[in-house]
């Protein structure tokens, strides 16, 4: 299962300060109760060491703000949504770039993966993918770098809601899913590191 | 009896099996030896990092009642659960094979992997599949078996049992894999960090996931209303293993079902959080195999539909289920939490505390439940210190598992004409008489107390010759190297009656029975005279109740019978006292924690248990309560300025205090009083009672120390602090580890008065 949690993360310099001070800072906001869920989720999704984009929801927005944070090499994975409407990727799935049928060459060598979440955890800054979806598991997990986009009234307090008949339609509950909390890592290696198996980098769009 | 055997000569596979004693003791070598530093940095971490994640999990106690609830309600009703989830797994499309052993469960997974023609299996983490020696059948039948997550790699490559139930490579650091991987591949890469070394393994890796033909994980719930899994990691090996492969099999022990997916809603909070100390891991895979999502097609080939297996193991299960004691051990998640916190693990890891497959506190009841009894023997390491109780997020009592254990073992190593002429003159209830000798004798301090008091100059001398202590060591195991405090020459009841108190009682409705405990009363009768003293100081009336033993010391050996009538007895002595209205006061935490705790599993009486368990406190514990319920200003009674032996203090509270939430008072009071006060963080001393007395443990009790005393030195930076300790045996190992006298705080309060 290898857990990272080495004190370089917790104690020590560089990430591992930021990611102190980041659950700090989330915490801190919960006890508060005067900040939204949007901003305990991007605080504790970066002390996780996601990055975080809040953008407005419309078509231009949020392919502006993918393609920022792809980069400008290679083709970029799509796992065509369920929950979002179609129309607000209406844009992004116009670029060139962008596959979302791709052959077995481009599972394999593909620098970027974008998907929908369905929905987000605030304390934990957690999104949750629908694994079971076409290709969401794929993509959000074969590429070094993969992008969710999650609106944000799905923004849930606390993970346990996911398991709640009236959250969200039950879709917790139906569905198979995973909670992505930050880039895979380990730190059976010795020191952490990020990016093992799974991606090394994971950025979030919040939808406003 | 000392072997000497170089630590690296031994190898972990060699010593993973401990029914033999020499291989615990070999093993406890190996460890200290070549282990020890990476296994103290990473479970300490673990342990750190736990506190700070659960403190931030709202609700976290009432989180773990329902974790407990859940998990008793399915081990309950686990043949019912186990109907419904089979057919769960058939609506899903899946198939269930429920397998009564290990070779079965092996059995049905090779056929079916021969059946597909699978040369690559790629597998997520499964602790299970280590029980039931998976890969070893599948390499058999030819097929190549590919461990994924990094640390089972490592173990794969270095052919070793795992040593920590979540990290199963934790005992290894960065230099050692390096030197591992560079033997075994041959590499000229540059293989020096841990960004290279985890490059190294990903690679060959990644070619494997995209190749497998089948993934096999483990699961750490299962739903039994829809078949769902839970799965948690971190490096995303599971999720590869899980998602690429056109046939997945998941194999897990049944008492991993719980009735339904909202069940899992304690655990995902609980798990990652009591686990590694994060508020989620990386990856929470919530799955209902087979997925409807296409698999993944290799380059050059074509997607193959979905096939998922189910395959549950039994193994011993059912047994432990309907076993009184074993049962409790079902509840386990694995969350990892009371190896972390165990002092002992923290400096010998799963290779010496643990066995074949499991380690740690929880470790022996699986060997034993799954395995055979004798294979529990590394169980001996948990010292009952109980700091993993609180900890446990389904509030199982570990010690009392292991003295469980313990007991049994006793059993099974048979009677002897001396063991039962021993125990008959010591007074071991008679189902204890096949204890060992030496266990008999640390079950019985108390006499061997009262005897040394009683003929205190004889017994010190004869404690001071190199024969005696030869004799000790050789009969009793009570290793030479420790020095024996001396028997006083009266015993605190002789001492307390011939005191005469000189203030009369001011305080009327707080009236206070202490209990003369046999650790002080025939140990350090000056450190209970330094209570009493302390407590009439701020007007209490203090009586003082006659000695006898609590069953804490035989407990400890596995003797419960003789806790039990010493338990019984103990409180029956106590009861007039608590119907007369009088508070209990235990100067020795691990008696103190027998009253709240431990009795419950002794006293048939549970109302006299409550009033007992409610009604006794550690000596600060109480004066702190008083001092607040009285307005009694502490710094105008107890003046640390007043006091010849300065301000400066490092304080070690013990480990059962801490337990009984009883040590934090201690630390209030004297800083009220002014004195500066650095307290240690360890989670236990290392000398636990008798564990590190003993010749088997003296050098790892010893080890454990270290911690401690690195504290006290980082601590007084060049300039002394007086040392300060509630418990009689971290009074000794302080003593011993660092050469100076240690005063119990009570001490330290009276030498303010005038």
């Amino acid at each position: 299962m290898c857990y990272p949690s080495h004190p370089e993360v917790y104690s020590g310099a560089n990430i591992s300060a930021i990611s102190d001070k980041g659950i700090e800072m989330a915490s801190t906001a919960s006890q508060a109760g005067s900040q939204s869920l949007v901003d305990q989720f991007e605080a504790a999704a970066k002390a996780a060491a996601a990055t975080v984009e809040v953008v407005d929801r419309s078509p231009r927005d949020l392919c502006d703000a993918i393609l920022r944070a792809a980069g400008d090499q290679g083709c970029i994975l799509f796992a065509l949504p369920q929950d979002l409407p179609a129309e607000l990727f209406g844009d992004f799935v116009g670029n060139p770039r962008v596959q979302s049928d791709p052959t077995p060459e481009e599972w394999v060598n593909s620098p970027v993966g974008v998907t929908e979440a369905f929905a987000g955890v605030a304390r934990t800054g957690s999104v949750c993918i629908n694994v079971g979806h076409q290709r969401s598991g794929m993509a959000s997990l074969l590429a070094p770098l993969h992008i969710a986009v999650v609106a944000a009234e799905t923004i849930m307090p606390q993970p346990r809601d996911l398991f709640r008949n009236e959250v969200l339609d039950g879709k917790g509950l139906s569905r198979s899913f995973v909670f992505i909390t930050g880039p895979s890592a380990t730190a059976d290696m010795g020191p952490l590191v990020r990016g093992v198996h799974g991606p090394r980098w994971l950025h979030i769009i919040v939808l406003r | 009896m000392a072997t000497t055997v170089n630590p690296a000569d031994i190898q972990p596979r060699q010593v993973a099996n401990k029914s033999d004693k020499k291989a615990l003791l070999d093993a406890i070598r190996m460890t200290l030896g070549i282990q020890s530093a990476a296994i103290r940095h990473n479970t300490q971490t673990f342990n750190r990092n736990r506190y700070s994640a659960v403190a931030r999990i709202a609700d976290y106690e009432a989180m773990k009642d329902r974790a407990r609830r859940t998990k008793e309600a399915a081990i309950a009703n686990l043949p019912e659960l186990l109907r419904q989830l089979e057919t769960s797994v058939h609506a899903n499309g899946g198939y269930f094979f429920l397998a009564q052993t290990a070779a079965d469960a092996n059995r049905y997974i090779c056929d079916l992997l021969v059946k597909h023609q699978v040369k690559l299996v790629v597998k997520g983490k499964s602790i299970t599949s280590e029980e039931t020696r998976l890969n070893h059948t599948l390499e058999g039948a030819r097929i190549e078996v590919a461990e994924s997550d990094l640390a089972e790699f490592i173990l794969q490559v270095a052919d070793e049992q795992p040593s920590h139930i979540i990290a199963p490579a934790l005992h290894y650091s960065r230099e050692r894999i390096t030197a591992l991987f560079k033997r075994k591949f041959q590499t000229d890469l540059p293989l020096d960090t841990g960004e290279e070394l985890t490059r190294f393994a990903r690679e060959i890796l990644r070619q494997k996931f995209i190749a497998a033909d089948a993934g096999i994980s483990g699961a750490n719930l299962i739903a039994a209303d829809s078949g769902s899994l839970m799965l948690v990691e971190s490096e995303g090996n599971i999720r590869m293993t899980t998602l690429l492969p056109p046939l997945h099999i998941a194999i897990a022990g049944i008492e991993k079902v719980v009735p339904s997916r909202s069940d899992f809603q304690p655990f995902v909070e609980l798990l990652p959080a009591s686990a590694t100390g994060q508020p989620l891991t990386s990856y929470v895979s919530i799955l209902q195999p087979p997925l409807a999502a296409p698999s993944f097609a290799a380059p050059g080939k074509t997607a193959k539909p979905r096939e998922f297996h189910m395959v549950l193991i039994d193994n011993g299960r059912s047994a432990m289920r309907e076993d009184s004691v074993l049962h409790e051990a079902l509840y386990c998640i694995r969350c990892s939490a009371c190896l972390n916190v165990c002092a002992n693990f923290e400096t010998v890891g799963g290779h010496a505390f643990g066995g074949e497959t499991y380690s740690g506190g929880i470790g022996g009841s699986w060997e034993a439940g799954t395995g055979k009894l004798m294979n529990a023997r590394f169980s001996e390491l948990c010292t009952g210190c109980s700091r993993c109780v609180p900890q446990c997020p389904v509030r199982i009592d570990i010690p009392w598992l292991n003295q469980n254990l313990r007991q049994r073992m006793n059993q099974a190593d048979g009677s002897s004409f001396a063991k039962s002429l021993f125990g008959s003159l010591t007074g071991s209830a008679p189902e204890d008489r096949v204890a060992p000798v030496q266990k008999q004798f640390f079950a019985n301090y108390h006499i061997f107390g009262k005897w040394g008091t009683r003929f205190a100059s004889l017994a010190n001398l004869s404690n001071r010759s190199g024969a005696s202590r030869k004799v000790l060591e050789n009969t009793f195991g009570v290793d030479r190297r420790r020095e024996l405090s001396p028997f006083p020459t009266k015993t605190w009841e002789q001492v307390f009656r011939e005191e005469v108190p000189l203030k009369q009682a001011t305080i009327a409705e707080s009236r206070i029975a202490i209990l003369a405990d046999t650790f002080t009363n025939y140990g350090t009768p000056e450190r209970g005279m330094a209570v009493v003293a302390m407590l009439r100081a701020v007007g209490l009336d203090v009586v003082l109740t006659p000695s006898l033993p609590d069953g804490r010391a035989a407990m400890s050996q596995g003797m419960i019978a003789t806790a039990r009538e010493q338990a019984r007895a103990l409180a029956e002595m106590l009861r007039p006292f608590l119907d007369s209205g009088r508070k209990i006061v235990v100067v020795e935490p691990s008696v103190l924690a027998m009253l709240r705790f431990d009795n419950k599993h002794l006293l048939s009486d549970s109302d006299l248990f409550t009033a007992l368990a409610n009604n006794s406190f550690e000596p600060l514990q109480l004066l702190w309560q008083v001092a607040q319920e009285k307005d009694i200003d502490l710094s105008q009674v107890f003046p640390a300025a007043r006091s010849h032996l300065g301000l400066r203090l490092f304080y070690h509270s013990h480990c059962q205090q801490r337990t009984c939430n009883a040590a934090s008072q201690t630390i209030e009071v004297l800083r009220a009083c002014g004195f500066d006060v650095v307290t240690s963080s360890v989670e236990c001393c290392g000398m636990a009672g008798s564990f590190g007395y003993k010749h088997d443990y003296y050098e790892m009790g010893v080890a454990v120390g270290a911690d401690l005393f690195d504290q006290v030195r980082a601590a007084e930076n060049g300039s002394p602090r007086v040392l300060v300790a509630s418990g009689v045996s971290c009074h000794d190992q302080l003593q011993a580890g660092l050469g100076c006298s240690v005063l119990h705080p009570s001490e330290v309060l009276v030498s303010t008065l005038q």
